[in-house]
């Protein structure tokens, strides 16, 4: 059974290491939404700041940025390859979620990402803990909820640009 | 040829009226010598009243290099006192904030309070023949002054008086504070932190330049030219590219120049009359009710878009948030970015404000993301020999004077503004 998910996982991590950020979105569903807290065990990412909080029109915005000729800070791209590990379904109905709006969702998957970013000779790593709220649409899974806790996620960043 | 050394002669002769020399940006001595003279005398922003509500919160930060705590004593005073224990010189305290009633060393237990007075000393018999406890309280900053809730200190006793300093910059904090419904703002919806391979003086001079956004932000404007929406109830954000070209609305928009470094730019044109949402109409009743329709309409309608408190702190009128810029070494510096929370508005408005900075100045953000390469690759550039200066003349000679005598403006596309701080860079830089 984990098998199925940790291929959704590694298939989603692909497509963000390929820079497919189209195909990417599309694996989230209309009411769906990206998260990278900005404080270790952030309930809410209202009223507090985020790393990141995409819903798909700011997911639009931020790819149809990426994809724009003049963004500087990816001239060159970053080469990125995440890992993705640890992978455990959590049994039965997911557990809500603290936050208000969280969409239904009919599984909770954990699981752990190293990503490796490589850029005009300097390389980074985030790492962070994954969790996916999933959805059956139509026969095919898709992304309620990702949200991801960096490890380090209270440290001052230099520039990111691209989803971890 | 600028003069080699690092004396009076040599630091004045690293500015000239329209070009700096690389140095400045690049030099370690003088980045060391700016954290004793500049940093070591300037008020600085050290952080907003509500960051440390009740008695015993504390937060830390750094002004210049000096570890600094800011407390909330016992007594409901907020405190600026030095974060290193008076005994072997041990950071009192590690965390970015919290509360502690008694601040106790980790090393030997000495025990300060909030404002810190040394209350205790473990194995008092050890003591030398004579020692007094207040001998050895924490050092306070030399002097402290708070406006509208925002504390800043001196680490110099002597210099200019915080209300004389502060003077010319009221009306742009009162221009953020007067938007709460309750007169008051918070700084408690958390912070944005980035870390930029480049010198400090970059993301200050940055804070107030208009030149670079249609070509920075080249990748958040529309095919129209407009950049994305940055306020709630906005249908569309403010022109700024017109074909190839600068919009004439962009080139409306004025730098002001007030002396000590102080300056701000005016927003462009914002079709106020336009800006409706369910949440920040809603908003804009709760602001009538509270200050009346004439003052609200007043309140709302944007004069400032950046300003900055010269060296270390910045206004975002346009984006509602605190900037704080913390210079690490010559080459590196860290910028925290403060949402700013308007105290009796409907959280909803809030909750707007505080995401849209996810979106602009968020390390991750679509806006503060290219500021952050385009601060890097100039600090990578000034490497090159190809010469040793760097341009600031846009404008030079053609400043309008305003009150007060000294105040000048001039298109906010010009260069004013750097000029500014640089000559208040080299007052403070000059050995008094």
């Amino acid at each position: 059974m984990a098998g199925e998910y940790e291929q959704f996982l590694i298939h989603e991590s692909t497509l963000l290491d390929e820079r497919r950020f189209r195909d990417w979105m599309a694996l989230f569903t209309e009411d769906g939404s990206y998260w990278v807290p900005a404080t270790v065990g952030q309930r809410s990412p209202y009223g507090q700041t985020s790393l990141f909080y995409d819903d798909l029109e700011l997911m639009r915005t931020r790819i149809d940025r990426l994809e724009h000729p003049l963004i500087h800070v990816q001239t060159p791209p970053s080469n990125t390859v995440h890992l993705i590990g640890s992978v455990t379904v959590e049994p039965g109905v997911p557990a809500p979620d603290p936050e208000a709006g969280l969409p239904t969702s009919d599984v909770l998957v954990l699981s752990s990402a190293i990503t490796a970013e490589y850029r005009l000779d300097h390389t980074r790593t985030f790492v962070g803990r994954q969790r996916h709220w999933l959805r059956h649409v139509d026969g095919a899974l898709r992304i309620v909820r990702k949200r991801v806790d960096l490890v380090n996620c209270e440290a001052a960043f230099e520039a990111i640009a691209v989803p971890v | 040829m600028p003069d080699g050394s690092l004396n009076d002669r040599g630091i004045a002769s690293l500015i000239e009226p329209g070009r700096v020399h690389r140095r400045v940006y690049t030099d370690p001595g003088v980045f060391e010598l700016e954290m004793q003279r500049l940093f070591g005398r300037a008020w600085l922003f050290v952080g907003h009243s509500t960051q440390v509500p009740k008695p015993g919160d504390f937060i830390t930060t750094d002004l210049g290099r000096q570890p600094v705590l800011m407390t909330r004593h016992h007594d409901g005073s907020v405190r600026v006192v030095l974060n290193r224990c008076t005994h072997r010189g041990i950071k009192l305290v590690a965390e970015r904030q919290g509360n502690r009633q008694r601040l106790i060393c980790l090393y030997h237990g000495w025990t300060f309070d909030p404002d810190g007075t040394l209350l205790r000393v473990p194995v008092d018999e050890g003591c030398a023949p004579g020692f007094k406890l207040c001998d050895f309280n924490l050092a306070k900053a030399p002097r402290v002054g708070i406006y509208r809730g925002f504390v800043f200190a001196s680490l110099s006793p002597a210099g200019i008086a915080f209300d004389d300093w502060i003077a010319p910059m009221k009306q742009n904090i009162d221009d953020i504070v007067d938007r709460a419904p309750g007169g008051e703002i918070a700084l408690d919806a958390g912070v944005h932190r980035y870390l930029v391979r480049a010198n400090w003086k970059m993301q200050a001079e940055n804070a107030v330049d208009s030149y670079h956004v249609p070509f920075s932000h080249a990748s958040t404007v529309n095919q129209k030219g407009v950049q994305f929406s940055r306020r709630e109830g906005d249908n569309e954000g403010a022109k700024v590219v017109d074909g190839q070209r600068t919009a004439p609305q962009w080139k409306q928009r004025r730098s002001y120049s007030v002396g000590h470094g102080h300056c701000w730019t005016s927003n462009t044109e914002l079709k106020e009359n336009e800006r409706s949402s369910a949440v920040y109409d809603e908003y804009r009743r709760t602001l009538e009710a509270a200050v009346g329709k004439e003052r609200s309409d007043w309140i709302l309608t944007p004069r400032m878009h950046n300003s900055l408190l010269y060296p270390n702190v910045s206004f975002m009128g346009l984006n509602m948030h605190i900037r704080v810029i913390r210079p690490i070494a010559v080459d590196l510096t860290e910028v925290n970015i403060y949402p700013v929370r308007l105290l009796g508005a409907p959280e909803a408005m809030n909750e707007r404000n505080t995401r849209l900075l996810n979106v602009t100045h968020a390390a991750a953000s679509f806006v503060q993301s290219d500021d952050l390469e385009a601060f890097a690759r100039a600090q990578a550039g000034l490497q090159s020999l190809q010469t040793d200066w760097v341009d600031i003349s846009r404008g030079l000679g053609r400043e309008e004077a305003i009150d007060p005598p000294g105040a000048l403006r001039q298109m906010a596309t010009d260069e004013l503004v750097v000029r500014g701080q640089f000559r208040a860079w080299l007052d403070y830089m000059s050995e008094a």
